[in-house]
């Protein structure tokens, strides 16, 4: 990255510079939404315009697109330019990920970095593997829940390899936040697409497991109750079947002063899907509801009435479903 | 939000203490941003496309467009697409739609041709979008290009490129591609099967959608995944018990996982455990509208929620309290048009621009 003083000196005064003429936007005679640039900026694309018109792949082109890539990340067009320059020059693409390091740390939620980063992530390949996982740990240590960083961190898994630790690594986010929605979602990502692991049935015991245990010490967290129900997708009958999940939902319904909207909404999913509960099952379930709904009414829809009354700013959905239960639901 | 007496408090980045929606004042913001947009926004000039569109729409909705100078934004628009140089060009991989700004689009000095085609897909929605908004009938824009090279930018999977020179893939530049295709009637750019495919394959575990395979579900990603769907016409009309059993994506799921993104402050948040944000009101808002279910959030709730994210200055700010900018503000009025306030354009929320067809035009 260029140094303070290059910066700061407007290109027209330096002598490197002097041969080139800037040429100066044209946007026409009524530009809508004009921006009040500063001249900084205006000079800046005045010069990276002429020597894209010149086509130049020189070093100083390539440090041109630095400053402009600093006033103007977005800019897909000086990317690309500056990709091509890299080529020409057969740039050391190590060093180039040093320089999107820089850029990345004050401009991190930008498509275009991102972009950046996986075109030399692609060409170095295997090599560029452990670095570009630990750029994404580095991210996650500021922010664990960066959306960009995780899909780059996906690509690099999936292209180029590294999952040998990554359901660890998922373990550790969640030990540190276990209401990271992201960690949450890449253990997902881990368990169904890992080489290295069983998949999805052979993994999901252990999740069941696992993932009750995240939820009954906090039952409010949304994130665990969509992961468990994912851990049966398409697979609505081995959930019923599942003892560990029904008494989950009861273990959370028997606990004083927690939120009970998940594990509801979950007992009349399974419901809905034609849940067969035993009486033992029924009588507890209504006992927990009962201030809902009245004795000897469907336990379906004595769910639903609970939920309106524990999660009243979904009252109308709660109210469409008790509506529209399934007709031979218990 | 706390209560406070109206007033009371004298920091200039408190939230308006207005009881309502303030909309002389939000039309005054957008027409100064029209008229010039600060410095802070030079960042985003490779987009100005979309920050016009940002204003013309959002102007739109607000029932002031009139207002504006329509031909010098029609012609502002239209020179910034881009046209092969002939025919035969149209075979060559590029993708010839709108560029951006000036800053993607380089004239020769000698003989006054534009040279480089970087035009993109999403500044091709935008300007696609300001042209239908001021009335301009883009039967007559050199619509045969933009489709004839639209399939240029389709990948293998399915999914969309925004620029032929490469970058990200995801679902956003399908919706783009989707929403071009819609507003010019016509669906021969795009293979709208392996779109879907690929729109299926990014619904995650929890019924959402990511903005690619495998990625967590958002509220953006979701909005565009089943607003993409409406516009290629794979999801039908009406409540969503009706579409449950026929539909090719997990739609209950879609739908609890949705609602519950409207948190306990009444605004909407983009993923769960995250905080709430003014244009997930939008986002969310509307994949709920497109579901048929917008009836089933709390209106009161989010609407007290957005008029704490309504800025003394006229927009709309990302969180309580904050500054507002062209991009929330934008999303801020779209959300407010979804509750059908007074006074607002209704809008087409597929498409993110007032419904002509409703307004009568």
């Amino acid at each position: 990255m260029n140094s303070n003083s290059d910066h700061k000196m407007p290109l027209s005064q330096r002598p490197e510079w002097s041969d080139v003429t800037p040429v100066p936007q044209d946007d026409g005679p009524n530009p809508v939404v004009p921006i009040a640039y500063t001249d900084d900026f205006r000079e800046t694309m005045d010069y990276f315009r002429a020597i894209y018109l010149a086509d130049e792949r020189s070093p100083r082109a390539l440090r041109l697109t630095a400053e402009a890539i600093a006033l103007n990340a977005a800019n897909y067009t000086v990317w690309q330019f500056r990709r091509l320059i890299l080529e020409s020059l057969e740039a050391d693409l190590h060093e180039e990920l040093n320089f999107v390091d820089v850029v990345a740390s004050s401009n991190s939620k930008n498509y275009q970095i991102w972009h950046h980063r996986r075109w030399a992530a692609e060409k170095l390949g295997a090599e560029a593997t452990s670095r570009e996982l630990e750029f994404t740990k580095k991210v996650f240590s500021a922010d664990a829940k960066h959306y960009h960083a995780w899909s780059h961190r996906q690509w690099v898994l999936q292209a180029l390899g590294g999952w040998e630790d990554e359901l660890a690594y998922c373990q550790q986010l969640l030990e540190e936040d276990i209401f990271n929605n992201s960690a949450w979602n890449q253990r997902y990502f881990v368990i169904t697409r890992s080489p290295l692991l069983g998949g999805l049935e052979t993994m999901r015991d252990s999740e069941v497991s696992y993932t009750a245990e995240a939820i009954t010490s906090k039952p409010e967290n949304e994130s665990p109750w969509r992961y468990l129900r994912g851990l049966f997708k398409n697979d609505m009958h081995s959930m019923m079947n599942d003892p560990q999940v029904l008494s989950l939902c009861l273990t959370v319904l028997k606990t004083k002063n927690v939120s009970y909207v998940f594990a509801l909404s979950m007992l009349l999913d399974l419901l809905c899907h034609g849940l067969q509960p035993s009486e033992e099952f029924k009588n507890a379930a209504h006992a927990l509801t009962s201030e809902a709904g009245p004795p000897g009414s469907d336990l379906a829809r004595t769910v639903c009435s609970f939920l309106e009354h524990v999660d009243p700013m979904r009252i109308n959905y709660w109210k469409w479903r008790k509506s529209t239960l399934p007709a031979q639901v218990v | 939000m706390e209560d406070s007496p109206p007033g009371s408090s004298p920091d200039s980045n408190s939230p308006s203490r207005a009881e309502s929606f303030d909309r002389d004042r939000h039309v005054f913001f957008l027409q100064m941003m029209y008229q010039l947009m600060p410095s802070q926004y030079q960042g985003q000039e490779i987009n100005r496309l979309t920050l016009a569109y940002f204003a013309v729409s959002g102007l739109h909705i607000l029932r002031s467009v009139d207002s504006l100078h329509k031909e010098e934004i029609i012609s502002w628009v239209l020179s910034l697409q881009a046209h092969p140089m002939n025919e035969d060009l149209l075979n060559d991989g590029q993708f010839y739609g709108f560029h951006g700004s000036r800053s993607s689009q380089f004239q020769k000095i000698d003989n006054g041709v534009w040279m480089s085609n970087g035009s993109h897909l999403a500044s091709t929605y935008c300007a696609l979008a300001i042209l239908k908004t001021v009335g301009h009938d883009l039967s007559v824009t050199d619509s045969e290009t933009i489709l004839k090279s639209l399939k240029n930018l389709q990948q293998p999977d399915g999914s969309f490129m925004p620029i032929h020179s490469g970058a990200e893939t995801d679902l956003r530049f399908v919706y783009c591609a989707a929403a071009i295709s819609s507003m010019l009637g016509n669906w021969s750019g795009m293979d709208r099967e392996m779109a879907k495919e690929y729109i299926i394959n990014c619904q995650s575990y929890d019924g959402g959608f990511g903005l690619t395979p495998g990625s967590e579900s958002h509220g953006g990603a979701t909005y565009c995944a089943v607003a993409s769907l409406q516009l290629m016409g794979y999801i039908e009309d009406g409540l969503p018990s009706k579409s449950a059993s026929s539909c090719i994506i997990d739609v209950p799921l879609l739908l609890d996982w949705s609602l519950q993104r409207q948190a306990a402050d009444g605004g909407f948040q983009g993923r769960p455990n995250k905080p709430t944000d003014t244009c997930y009101a939008f986002w969310v808002g509307g994949v709920l509208r497109i579901l048929g279910a917008y009836q089933f959030i709390d209106k009161t709730a989010l609407h007290k929620f957005l008029l704490t994210c309504q800025s003394e200055y006229g927009g709309f700010s990302k969180l309580p309290g904050q500054l507002p900018d062209l991009y929330h503000s934008f999303y801020g009025f779209s959300a407010f048009s979804l509750l059908e306030k007074p006074g607002l354009h209704p809008i087409r929320v597929e498409l993110g621009i007032a419904d002509n067809a409703a307004i009568g035009l």
